[in-house]
């Protein structure tokens, strides 16, 4: 007889999602992943001046500020037909990379760590043999007994405190926890020097971003912080750079592979089948053929034949959602229509509606994106950035290239991008170096804002491929509509009933204890669900802690 | 690897004193803690010891900027039962209690980030400074009349916690943009 659990909210820190699953025989055989809130943010921006949009895009997450701000400077910069100076196109970069480096670090160890690490069983480590560890698989500049003696000693008084913070809504102790205490003390450790280090990651935005943590240095045109292109200014972000890098290479890649070896059954687990990347990090004027991290569509795991993608191609169905009408559209034409009166949470009728998440589809399919599907298209290219390290994963985890498509290839995925793009970025800053010393200081463009025109300012930001759709009418506003990597991900079906990806990516995986379905959390935190910005807040009461129910 | 006091730059970022708004602008009485830290950046000088920092909602996201300080001033929207418009001043001691107590949209996760500094061994002394709002669910810019009454005298307490750690601050020429919306910049 099949059993429904219902996991709600299921974000460790942001958002506000909710998953419905059915249990069979101690597996997952149908799935629901619905958005709990309503977005609105689109109505306030009819009417506004086009140059202004990115300021009120950018309160649109807590977490996701400089994504939304860049995505809806380039619709603009499409829309106005204006090429940003080379300055303002290395500053950009820099700005992204900056964020993908503090943003996974902060997901492994914060977001996603816990689901995987028992930190409880830390504290049953013996210190001596964590430090023999240590040595052994990490290449951290932290180790020995007595460091490791005195992050118990500090994890206990956290625990004892009864303030355990995010640490108080896990299954301490759960079966499908796999790590033996030392390893488990081990990652507990870096968990701390995480926190100490993207402390410290966050400044790179400030540095070019003018003020922190809202970056106020993008505009239409380019850049404004001409200012800030001093030797001091750019040493201190190329410092910051190197240290979050050595980080990476030596903590963060590491304990990815360490915690990884326990959890190759998760290379079938959490599978989904077409992936798209908009791609990102323009090396030149020419999009899409000089993106570092490029473009592209994998459709059914066949990396043999990546496609270059066409946002023109993109619709958003919404047929199951909560919104008027049922019609699918491309976002020029996209429509915020939210239904009138209570919203009825329907699952069970073939055609119900479950989700305030739209149901975007590419050419009509559901596609996975994220840290995923940019590391299966630049290797499906066989671009060498990519493909090396992607190869050093899957041969150091003896595994093969079909274990990528699952929650561990996810997981592994995000960390050998932060990795990637940590070393791209010291020759970005190089590059910038070299042009400022050649004299060229310019960071914007001038250009006309026309009556009417339309834009599209699409990104890969480190949830996913993000577009920002713009039209423009008598120099205003008239439609804002954005696509935002969450909606992708975690949407509802679409008028065709096909699942989304984290929907397809459920089915099947193993339940051991329905009253505490770890193993629902490691599918969906691999997507870094954050859907502050695909849905809006209702109700403050509910973000506590994770109601489950078994119906 | 570097360790943390190699780095030349740490030193010279990090304040003694920080002014943290917090909220989302885009949701009514939610924004009060940012309203008020953008009027006192156009508003006041202080000296180079005092930081104001609009935190939006970046809640875990803000632990670099709070593991810094010594002192930290918070402003923000804070449920605590009373009518809208009624401040409120949640001192150190008090702040554990009311993580529980769980009283504004976005608080949970700052104070999240606030007992994480422990990891850090630096936890600010901190100080709440909070007006009871009335709305927190219309998406709107503009601040609910009652709650809008209090942003000057919330200004003023802020003065007044600088003036108690010893900061001289002074106004800055009347003719600053002190207009009420927060994104009339142009």
């Amino acid at each position: 007889m099949a059993e429904r659990i219902i996991v709600d909210p299921i974000t460790r820190i942001e958002g506000h999602l909710r998953i419905e699953v059915e249990v069979s025989g101690g597996k997952v055989v149908n799935a629901w992943s619905s958005g709990q809130m309503f977005r609105g943010i689109e109505v306030i921006l009819q009417g506004r001046d086009p140059r202004d949009a990115h300021h009120f895009v950018q309160r649109s997450c807590g977490v996701c500020t400089y994504v939304h701000s860049i995505a809806s400077v380039r619709a603009v910069d499409d829309a106005v037909k204006v090429k940003i100076p080379k300055n303002a196109r290395l500053i950009r970069n820099l700005l992204l990379g900056a964020q993908y480096q503090h943003d996974h670090i902060v997901h492994f160890y914060h977001l996603h760590a816990l689901d995987w690490v028992d930190v409880v069983s830390a504290l049953k480590a013996d210190p001596a043999k964590t430090a023999a560890l240590s040595d052994n698989v990490s290449n951290a500049p932290w180790g020995g007994t007595n460091y490791f003696k005195n992050v118990q000693q500090r994890l206990k008084t956290f625990v004892e405190s009864g303030q355990l913070g995010p640490f108080a809504n896990a299954y301490w102790g759960h079966p499908a926890y796999k790590l033996p205490p030392e390893a488990n003390l081990l990652a507990a450790a870096h968990y701390i020097e995480a926190l100490r280090l993207q402390a410290k990651a966050a400044r790179m935005h400030a540095i070019f971003g003018g003020k922190n943590p809202h970056p106020q240095s993008l505009v239409v045109g380019g850049v404004t912080c001409a200012a800030d292109l001093t030797a001091d200014r750019i040493a201190e972000f190329l410092y910051i750079t190197k240290e979050t890098h050595e980080f990476v290479k030596n903590v963060y890649i590491p304990d990815l592979l360490a915690v990884a070896s326990f959890y190759k059954d998760w290379g079938g687990i959490g599978r989904t089948t077409n992936f798209l990347a908009w791609g990102d990090f323009p090396a030149s004027e020419k999009e899409p053929e000089s993106l570092f991290m490029p473009r592209g569509v994998i459709f059914k795991r066949n990396l043999e034949k990546p496609v270059m993608a066409d946002p023109g191609k993109v619709t958003e169905h919404v047929a199951r959602s909560w919104y008027e009408g049922a019609q699918a559209r491309h976002p020029y034409q996209g429509e915020t229509k939210p239904i009138q009166g209570d919203p009825k949470y329907d699952t069970d009728s073939k055609d119900g509606r479950y989700s305030w998440l739209k149901a975007p589809r590419y050419e009509g399919e559901p596609c996975e994106v994220g840290p995923l599907s940019h590391v299966l298209v630049g290797y499906a290219y066989g671009q060498k950035e990519w493909k090396q390290p992607v190869d050093h994963v899957l041969k150091t985890l003896n595994i093969p290239a079909e274990a990528l498509f699952s929650t561990l290839g996810r997981t592994a995925a995000r960390g050998i991008e932060t990795l990637v793009i940590g070393e791209a970025m010291q020759g970005w800053v190089m590059e910038l170096v070299e042009n400022i010393k050649k004299g060229d200081t310019k960071t914007y463009e001038p250009y006309e804002m026309p009556d009417k025109a339309q834009g599209v300012g699409l990104n890969d930001v480190p949830r996913g491929a993000l577009g920002h759709w713009i039209v423009i009418e008598n120099k205003k506003i008239k439609n804002y509509q954005y696509v935002v990597p969450s909606t992708w991900n975690l949407a509802p079906r679409c008028a065709a009933g096909k699942m989304s990806p984290v929907e397809e990516a459920l089915i099947g995986t193993p339940i051991a204890d329905p009253k505490r379905p770890l193993e629902i959390l490691r599918t969906v935190h691999s997507y870094d669900p954050c859907i502050a910005c695909a849905v809006h807040v209702i109700d403050p009461d509910s973000n506590e802690v994770y109601k489950v129910r078994v119906a | 690897m570097a360790d943390a006091s190699e780095n030349p730059f740490d030193a010279a970022n990090a304040p003694e004193i920080l002014v943290l708004g917090i909220g989302s602008l885009l949701f009514s009485d939610d924004g009060f803690g940012i309203h008020v830290v953008r009027r006192l950046e156009a508003e006041y000088t202080f000296p180079d010891r005092v930081h104001v920092v609009d935190g939006g909602v970046l809640g875990v996201n803000l632990l670099g900027v709070i593991s810094k300080p010594r002192h930290l001033i918070v402003v923000d929207a804070v449920r605590n039962r009373g009518k809208p418009g009624d401040l409120h001043r949640i001192d150190h001691e008090e702040i554990p209690a009311r993580i529980r107590a769980k009283n504004s949209l976005h608080q949970v996760d700052f104070l999240e980030a606030l007992t994480l500094c422990q990891a850090l061994d630096n936890v600010p002394r901190t100080v709440i400074l909070g007006v009871e709002p009335l709305d927190v669910e219309t998406l709107g810019l503009a601040l609910s009349p009652p709650v809008a009454a209090q942003v000057e005298p919330v200004i003023r307490l802020v003065l007044a916690e600088l003036e108690r750690l010893g900061v001289r601050w002074s106004r800055k020429d009347s003719s600053a943009d002190v207009s009420g919306d927060p994104f009339a910049h142009r």
